[in-house]
C-alpha cells in the first residue's frame, strides 16, 4: 500500500504538470530540473523572448495570475527562485491552482438541466465546484459500499480540456487502487461511467503535437528525456503498477516518459541535485540554518522509520531522508557536501501527508488543498519531543534504581569487612527487598491509623435484616471472623449502636486483632460512655499495647462509672492519674465486696499494668474461684504466668480457655509465644499456624511465625510464611 | 517492686527480658549471643530524653544506665516505638537502620547478631 501511495502521490505532480493548459509553462518547469547542460543553454534563450511575437500568444491566452510567485518573462535569471520552484511543482500546488482558477471562471456559463424524476442521484444544486465534488464523492463512496457507480447526467460543468485531462488521468490511477481486488473489466466499467458522466472522452490523447514554432524546444525536450532513460532502473513495484495502465494509453510511450521522469530515481535525485547546485550563493553562509535542518531531517527520518512496513521501509525516499539526516549526501560534481535544503521539511512532509491521506484525492483537487508543511512538521516535532521526554524519565529512573542498588551494596560492603563475609551482601539484599515491601505495606497502614475502624471489603452481610442477631449467634458458635462480618454490616446499618460496637470489639480482641478491637470499642465508647465492659476491654487492650496512660484512664473510668464504686473515686483525681492512687481505691472496693469478681479482673489488669505479676495472679485466680467458666479469664490468667517468666504454668491455663472456647485465636498464639519464649520453637510454628488458620489476619502471629521458622532453621517454609501460603504450612506443621 | 513512673512502653520489654534471661531459654540466648549491647531509648524524638539500657548477654543481666565494663560491643539509638516494633519482629533491624529509625555504633558485626529473637515476647490478657 505505501508504493501505491507513493505513485499515486508522485502521479500527482505528473499530473499537475501535465494538467497546465500553457504548453511553454510546462515544458520550462519541466526543463528547470534537466540537466545542467541543458540548463546553460535555456540561458540563452531568455534574450530572444520579447522579440518574438510569441509573447503576444501567452499575454493574451493566460492572465498574470495564472503564474503567482513567478514572473514568465525572467524566470530562469532569478536562480534564488530555482529551490521554491522546484518545491512548488513538487507539491503539485501550481497545477491545482491553475485548474480552480479555471473552474471559477467558467462557473458563471453552467446551465442546470432538468432531471427525470425518480432517479436516485447524489445532490446537483449549488454551483458547478459542489455539483463535480459530489459527483466525485459518490465515484468514492462506491468503491467502499460495494455498489457499482452509475453514470448520470449532469448539468454542463464548462470544464476545459486540462481539467478533464487532469480528471481522467487522477481517476484512472486512482480507481485501480480503490478497486484493486476487483478484476480490470470492473475498473474500466467505473472509469468509464465516471468520464461519461462529465462528458470527458476517455480515448483523448494528453499530449497533442507542439507547434511548429517550438521545434527547437521539443529538441531540448527529447534530449533531456534520453539523459532521464539512462538512469538506475525503477522498483520492480513501479514497473508492476505501470504495466496494468500500459495498454489503457494510445501513446504509452509519452506517458512513460511523463512518469518516469517524476518518480525514476535517477530523475528526482538529478532534480534535487541541481536544485541545491543553484542554491549554492543562497546557502553559503547559513550553516546554522543548515544544522537546523539536518536535525530536523533526522527526526523526519526517525519517525517514517517506525513504519514497520517493508515496502515503505526499503524505500527510494526513506534511505535519501535517511541519508540527509547523517550527512552523507554530497553532490556529483563534489561542489556542495552534506548540504539539505532548509525547506526540505516541508517537500518530506508533503509526502508523509500524501502517505496518510492516499484516498483524499477528491477532495484535494477540488478545494485546491495547500499543505501546510511546516506547520506539519511542527506538529510532528512535538510529538517526538514528548517521545523525548519519556526518555528522559526512563533515564532518571534508571539513574536512580542504580543509585540506590550502589549504595545498597556498598553498606553490604562494609558488614562484609566483618566476621560474615560473604553471605552479607544476600542478607542485605534481602532486607531491602522487605524494606520495599513494607513500605508498601506502611502506606496501607497509614490508612488504618490509631482509633480508626478499617471496615472490610465484600461483606456478605450488608443488607441482612438483623445483622446483630446474626452476629450473636455466629459469636456464640464460636466463628469470630463471620461474626465480625455480621456485626460490621450491623454498625454500618446503626453506626449509634453501642452493643454492635462493643461485640465487634471483643471479637476482634478474642482474634487476636488489638487495633481493630481497639477501634472498635472507642466508637463503642462514644455511643455510650458510661458502659463499663467498654472500659474494661479498652483498658485491657492498651495493657496489651503497653500504653500505661491510656489504659490508667479507662480502668479507672470503670471505677468510676460503676454504680456501687463510683462514690469510692474523687472526681477531680481523672485530671491527674497515678497508678499508685488508682491501686489503693481497687484495694478499697476489693475489701467492700469479697465475692465480685469484676473488681478481681479489673484489680489482676492494674497489676499486669505496673507489673506486680504476683499479685494479679492472686486477682485472676480468685476471680477464677468465682467465675469458673469464663474463658478469656483463664486466658488472662495464662498470660500473667507468661509474662511473669512462668510459661509452663501459662501453658495450662491456656489450655483450659480453649477448653472452653477452641476457637480463641489469642489463646492459641498465647500457646505459640509460651512454647517460643521456652525455646521450644518447633512447638511454636504449629500453634502460630492453627491461630493464623483460624484468622489470617492477626499480624503479630505472622511476625512470630517467622521468627520462630528462623529459629527452627525452617528457612525453606520462610516463602510460604512471606506469601501467606497456609495450605502449605498447615500441611507441614499439622497440629496433633 | 517496679518502678512505675516510667512511661515507656520499652521498659516493660526490658522487665521481661530481665525475667527471661534467668531462664533456661534465657541462658542459650546469653550462650549463643555473648556480646554486651547498650542500649538508648527516647520517647519521641531520637537522642532527646534518653533512657539508657545495658543487655549484658556475657553475664545475663539487663540494668538501667550505661554499661560500666568499658565500651559496649555495640550502641543503638531508638524511638520508644521503633524499639517495641524491632524487639516483637515488627520491624527488621536492617530495615529500621535504612530508614534512620536506629543508630548503631561500634561494632557492625556485633550489631549484625541484633536480631529480634533476642527478646521474649509479651502474652496478650
Amino acid at each position: 500500500m505505501a508504493m501505491r501511495d507513493l505513485v499515486s502521490g508522485a502521479a500527482a505532480c505528473g499530473d499537475s504538470s501535465s494538467s497546465s493548459s500553457n504548453p511553454l509553462a510546462s515544458l520550462a518547469n519541466a526543463l528547470i530540473g534537466s540537466s545542467s547542460k541543458t540548463q546553460e543553454r535555456l540561458k540563452e534563450i531568455p534574450t530572444s523572448t520579447p522579440t518574438d511575437p510569441a509573447s503576444q500568444f501567452y499575454s493574451t491566452a493566460l492572465p498574470a495570475n495564472q503564474l503567482p510567485g513567478s514572473e514568465f518573462d525572467k524566470p530562469l535569471l532569478n536562480l534564488n527562485s530555482q529551490a521554491s520552484e522546484f518545491l512548488h511543482r513538487f507539491r503539485g500546488s501550481t497545477g491545482l491552482e491553475e485548474t480552480w482558477d479555471e473552474i471559477q471562471r467558467d462557473g458563471a456559463a453552467a446551465q442546470m438541466r432538468q432531471l427525470p424524476p425518480g432517479i436516485q442521484q447524489p445532490p446537483l444544486d449549488g454551483t458547478p465546484q459542489r455539483v463535480l465534488s459530489n459527483i466525485l464523492h459518490s465515484f468514492l463512496d462506491s468503491s467502499r459500499g460495494g455498489v457499482p457507480f452509475h453514470p448520470a447526467p449532469l448539468p454542463m460543468l464548462g470544464l476545459s480540456e486540462g481539467d478533464k485531462q487532469c480528471i481522467r488521468d487522477r481517476s484512472s490511477i486512482m480507481a485501480r487502487h480503490l478497486f484493486v481486488d476487483k478484476s480490470e473489466e470492473f475498473i474500466d466499467a467505473q472509469v468509464n461511467a465516471l468520464l461519461c458522466s462529465l462528458d470527458i472522452d476517455s480515448s483523448v490523447r494528453g499530449k497533442g503535437p507542439m507547434p511548429e514554432r517550438f521545434r527547437e524546444l521539443e529538441d531540448y525536450w527529447n534530449e533531456s528525456q534520453g539523459n532521464l532513460r539512462l538512469g538506475p532502473p525503477a522498483p520492480d513495484g513501479w514497473i508492476s503498477e505501470f504495466s496494468q495502465q500500459r495498454e489503457k494509453y494510445d501513446n504509452p510511450d509519452s506517458w512513460a516518459n511523463s512518469f518516469e521522469q517524476q518518480y525514476g530515481a535517477n530523475g528526482w535525485v538529478s532534480e534535487f541535485e541541481h536544485s541545491q547546485l543553484s542554491s549554492v550563493d543562497q546557502m553559503r553562509g547559513m550553516n546554522m540554518s543548515n544544522f537546523a535542518a539536518r536535525e530536523q531531517t533526522r527526526m523526519l527520518a526517525n519517525t517514517l522509520a517506525q513504519n514497520g512496513d517493508p515496502k515503505f521501509q526499503n524505500s527510494k525516499f526513506l534511505q535519501f531522508v535517511s541519508k540527509m539526516s547523517r550527512g552523507e549526501l554530497i553532490i556529483d560534481d563534489n561542489q556542495v557536501k552534506e548540504n539539505a535544503l532548509p525547506a526540505s521539511g516541508d517537500w518530506a512532509t508533503e509526502y508523509n501527508q500524501q502517505y496518510n491521506h492516499g484516498h483524499a484525492w477528491a477532495g484535494e483537487f477540488l478545494n485546491d488543498k495547500v499543505y501546510h508543511g511546516p506547520d506539519q512538521w511542527a506538529n510532528e516535532f512535538t510529538s517526538e519531543g514528548r517521545q523525548h521526554d519519556a526518555v528522559d524519565d526512563q533515564w532518571v529512573n534508571e539513574f536512580s534504581k542504580l543509585k540506590v542498588n550502589d549504595w545498597a551494596d556498598e553498606f553490604g560492603q562494609q558488614f562484609g569487612e566483618g566476621a560474615l563475609g560473604d553471605s552479607t551482601s544476600d542478607s542485605w539484599a534481602q532486607a531491602y527487598d522487605e524494606f520495599l515491601n513494607e513500605q508498601v505495606a506502611a502506606k496501607q497502614q497509614l490508612d488504618s491509623s490509631r482509633g480508626v475502624y478499617v471496615f472490610s471489603d465484600l461483606n456478605p452481610y450488608v443488607g441482612h435484616p438483623n445483622p446483630l442477631k446474626e452476629g450473636q449467634d455466629l459469636f456464640r458458635k464460636g466463628l469470630l471472623s463471620e461474626a465480625v462480618l455480621a456485626l460490621e454490616a450491623e454498625v454500618l446499618k446503626n453506626p449509634e449502636n453501642a452493643e454492635g460496637w462493643r461485640l465487634l470489639g471483643i471479637a476482634h480482641a478474642e482474634n487476636d486483632d488489638d487495633q481493630q478491637a481497639i477501634a472498635a470499642m472507642m466508637r463503642a465508647q462514644e455511643a455510650n460512655p458510661t458502659n463499663l465492659e467498654v472500659l474494661l476491654a479498652l483498658g485491657v487492650s492498651h495493657t496489651n499495647e503497653l500504653e500505661q496512660t491510656a489504659a490508667l484512664k479507662y480502668l479507672y473510668g470503670w471505677l468510676r462509672h460503676h454504680p456501687k464504686y463510683g462514690t469510692l473515686a474523687p472526681p477531680e483525681m481523672a485530671d491527674s492519674l497515678y497508678y499508685a492512687d488508682v491501686a489503693r481505691l481497687f484495694n478499697e472496693a476489693a475489701e467492700l465486696s469479697p465475692d465480685d469478681a469484676d473488681v478481681h479482673i479489673v484489680l489482676g489488669v492494674m497489676y499486669n499494668l505496673s507489673r506486680e505479676y504476683d499479685k494479679a495472679i492472686a486477682s485472676f485466680e480468685r476471680a477464677l474461684k468465682l467465675k469458673p467458666q469464663d474463658y478469656s479469664l483463664w486466658n488472662k490468667l495464662g498470660a500473667t504466668q507468661a509474662n511473669s517468666v512462668q510459661s509452663a504454668d501459662a501453658i495450662m491455663a491456656y489450655q483450659q480457655a480453649l477448653d472452653l472456647k477452641p476457637n480463641y485465636v489469642r489463646a492459641w498464639a498465647n500457646m505459640g509465644i509460651s512454647y517460643a519464649n521456652q525455646g521450644m520453637y518447633d512447638e511454636s510454628i504449629r500453634y502460630y499456624v492453627r491461630a493464623l488458620a483460624m484468622n489470617p489476619k492477626a499480624e503479630n502471629a505472622w511476625q512470630y511465625l517467622r521468627i520462630s521458622l528462623s529459629c527452627a532453621s525452617r528457612n525453606d517454609m520462610l516463602e510460604a510464611c512471606d506469601s501467606r501460603n497456609l495450605d502449605l504450612l498447615q500441611k507441614e506443621f499439622p497440629l496433633q | 517492686m517496679a518502678d512505675s513512673s516510667s512511661n515507656l512502653k520499652s521498659d516493660a520489654i526490658m522487665e521481661q527480658m530481665k525475667q527471661h534471661l534467668a531462664t533456661d531459654s534465657g541462658k542459650q540466648v546469653t550462650k549463643k549471643i555473648g556480646l554486651v549491647y547498650q542500649i538508648q531509648i527516647a520517647p519521641k524524638k531520637l537522642g532527646i530524653d534518653e533512657v539508657v539500657y545495658t543487655v549484658d548477654l556475657r553475664k545475663g543481666e539487663v540494668t538501667k544506665g550505661p554499661y560500666e565494663g568499658g565500651k559496649p560491643d555495640a550502641s543503638f539509638s531508638f524511638k520508644d516505638e521503633d524499639f517495641v516494633k524491632v524487639a516483637l519482629g515488627k520491624m527488621n533491624p536492617q530495615i529500621a537502620f535504612m530508614r534512620g529509625a536506629m543508630k548503631i555504633k561500634g561494632s557492625l558485626s556485633a550489631a549484625q547478631k541484633f536480631t529480634p529473637d533476642i527478646f521474649p515476647k509479651p502474652s496478650k490478657l
